[in-house]
């Protein structure tokens, strides 16, 4: 009877149970909205820059000359100008020479894919193919070639003067220096804090360097929003340069993302995200604009990556002739465009 | 004892063994027919993050109230900014956590210190909208690795998504259930 009485109670509690589960269940679905009322969303949702994008046409000290130059290739990478103002584009597995006016002098086919380039003094090319280093002739003959010392490296950019080459390594955020046979002599920007070196910052990969005639190395220091100064031997000596979306700062959480030397010790900056090419003096002071939007034929001031792709290797590159022209490379519409001071 | 006719004792069991195979046969017949079902494919929405712009219908399209599309991280593709454009208002006063420095309206990112001068983002669903605000700043400056997703926990899987009729880039689409998610950065 006791027994009978037990299965009895135990029963009655799993139909409780039951019942209240159900219960559960559809005031949870009679809750939940399904009504789909569209909204619209208040202006705090907006991403707006347009404000900061537009660039006041008074800044604008440059002035396109000639016809843009559209190339043939499907990824560009880099641009360079020789001392007579040839001008070199490396893309796909080779690199084209071009003249002003936009005809192609000479191709030179590589047998890999180039990630940067830089003229030698001897009229000759340095090429970085992504972990590779090859030295070509002023023919495009290949005359030493060697590897960076670490498997993973990523070379963006290649400085150079009469004993030493530097590629700038932007996964392992160092740039090597090497002599003129390919062996590693030195480091420079790793982080040192008894030499006061705070590090160089990537977060996506462009880290460029350029050899300024004084002998000190500059170089980008993307995450920190710096142009920074080096010895050869790694010694940092002054930097400049503060974020901002402000015409006279560098946007967004990395950049400038490439840069050149002028003639006078000033520099062109080139940003991604918003289209601007911008001059500073040697000092780092804001001088002016060489192009926008406008200029660069962008209809929207803000270019919004859309693929990972797009987000982490598409920008612009810029070069600098000793005359002061500087040649601006659009690696999204692979066209150059050259500019000269009004 | 019987003396049982051995005829009647094979019948007898040519029927019992003929009932067991035909109960075990139907027990066979339906256990596939519960896994053939179990097989067919089942589709899910998912969305597309190379080809969505972030236009903000995700937000207010979706038929639950708060829409089952939430910002989600790619970390592989992050670069830890301490000037996270997806975190930050385009012009902060400064790199910290006030309200007025934060670029999503509903403080729905979190930000936390790894080490100089690396941070960490990280998404609270509860409070993310699916505005995709931070989706834009991440990919106009950034590396992108903040995207939208519909989130399968939430998600009714309605027979026609109602944000995939108001999408202006038809970046919605059906996607196999067991791999229900499209990530950046694989
Ligand atoms: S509706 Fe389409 S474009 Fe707009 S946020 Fe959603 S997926 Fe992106
Ligand atoms: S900005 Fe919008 S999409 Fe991004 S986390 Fe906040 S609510 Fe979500
Ligand atoms: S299927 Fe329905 S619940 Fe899911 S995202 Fe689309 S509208 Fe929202």
């Amino acid at each position: 009877m006791k027994e009978r009485m037990g299965k009895f109670r135990s029963g009655l509690l799993i139909a409780f149970v039951l019942i209240l589960a159900v219960a559960a269940g559809v005031i949870a679905f009679l809750l939940s909205d399904t009504s789909g009322t569209h909204v619209a969303l208040g202006p705090e949702y907006t991403y707006d820059i347009k404000q900061y994008a537009e660039i006041d046409p008074a800044l604008i000290l440059y002035r396109q000359v000639g016809e843009t130059i559209e190339t043939d290739f499907e990824n560009t990478h880099a641009i360079a100008v020789d001392a007579e103002g040839r001008i070199y584009v490396a893309g796909d597995e080779r690199i084209a020479v071009y003249s002003a006016d936009g005809n192609v002098i000479k191709q030179i086919e590589l047998g890999a894919e180039p990630t940067c380039l830089a003229i030698d003094g001897n009229g000759g090319m340095i090429v970085g193919l992504s972990d590779t280093i090859e030295m070509l002739d002023a023919p495009g003959v290949e005359t030493a070639r060697w590897k960076a010392p670490m498997p993973n490296a990523l070379l963006t950019s290649i400085a150079t003067d009469k004993n030493n080459i530097f590629a700038a390594d932007a996964v392992n955020k160092v740039i090597w220096r090497f002599d003129r046979k390919g062996n590693v002599i030195g480091k420079v920007g790793e982080k040192d804090e008894k030499r006061n070196i705070p590090g160089i910052v990537i977060p996506s990969p462009y880290f460029d360097i350029t050899m300024a005639p004084d002998g000190l190395l500059r170089v980008v220091n993307p995450g920190r929003h710096l142009i920074e100064a080096y010895t050869v031997q790694g010694d940092r000596e002054w930097f400049w340069g503060k974020a901002s979306v402000g015409i006279e700062g560098f946007s967004g959480c990395c950049n400038p993302i490439n840069f050149a030397l002028l003639p006078d010790g000033g520099f062109v900056t080139c940003e991604k995200g918003l289209v601007r090419v911008k001059v500073y003096d040697a000092d780092g002071h804001f001088v002016g604009v060489v192009a926008g939007p406008d200029q660069l034929g962008w209809v929207e001031p803000l270019r919004v990556c859309e693929t990972p792709e797009q987000c982490s290797s598409k920008g612009f590159d810029v070069a600098a002739d000793s005359d002061g022209r500087i040649y601006i490379l659009d690696m999204v519409r692979k066209n150059v465009r050259i500019f000269e001071k009004e | 004892m019987t003396n049982e006719n051995p005829d009647n004792q094979s019948r007898r069991k040519f029927l019992r063994d003929g009932f067991w195979v035909a109960v075990l046969s139907a027990l066979a017949a339906a256990a596939a027919a519960v896994l053939a079902k179990g097989r067919k494919k089942k589709y899910v929405w998912q969305l597309d993050p190379a080809k969505c712009i972030a236009c903000g219908n995700c937000a207010t399209h979706c038929v639950l109230n708060e829409s089952a599309v939430k910002c989600v991280h790619a970390y592989a593709m992050c670069g830890y900014c301490d000037l996270c454009t997806g975190y930050f208002v385009p012009e902060p006063k400064a790199l910290d956590t006030a309200a007025e420095n934060q670029l999503c309206p509903t403080g729905a990112i979190k930000r936390t210190f790894v080490e100089d001068p690396y941070f960490e983002y990280t998404i609270d669903e509860r409070l993310c909208i699916g505005c995709g605000k931070c989706v834009k700043g991440c990919s106009a400056f950034g590396n992108g690795s903040l995207f939208l997703q519909v989130r399968h926990d939430r998600c009714l899987n309605c027979n026609e998504c109602a944000i995939a009729v108001a999408c202006p880039t038809q970046a919605f689409k059906r996607v196999d259930a067991d791999n229900p998610y499209l990530l950046k950065g694989k």
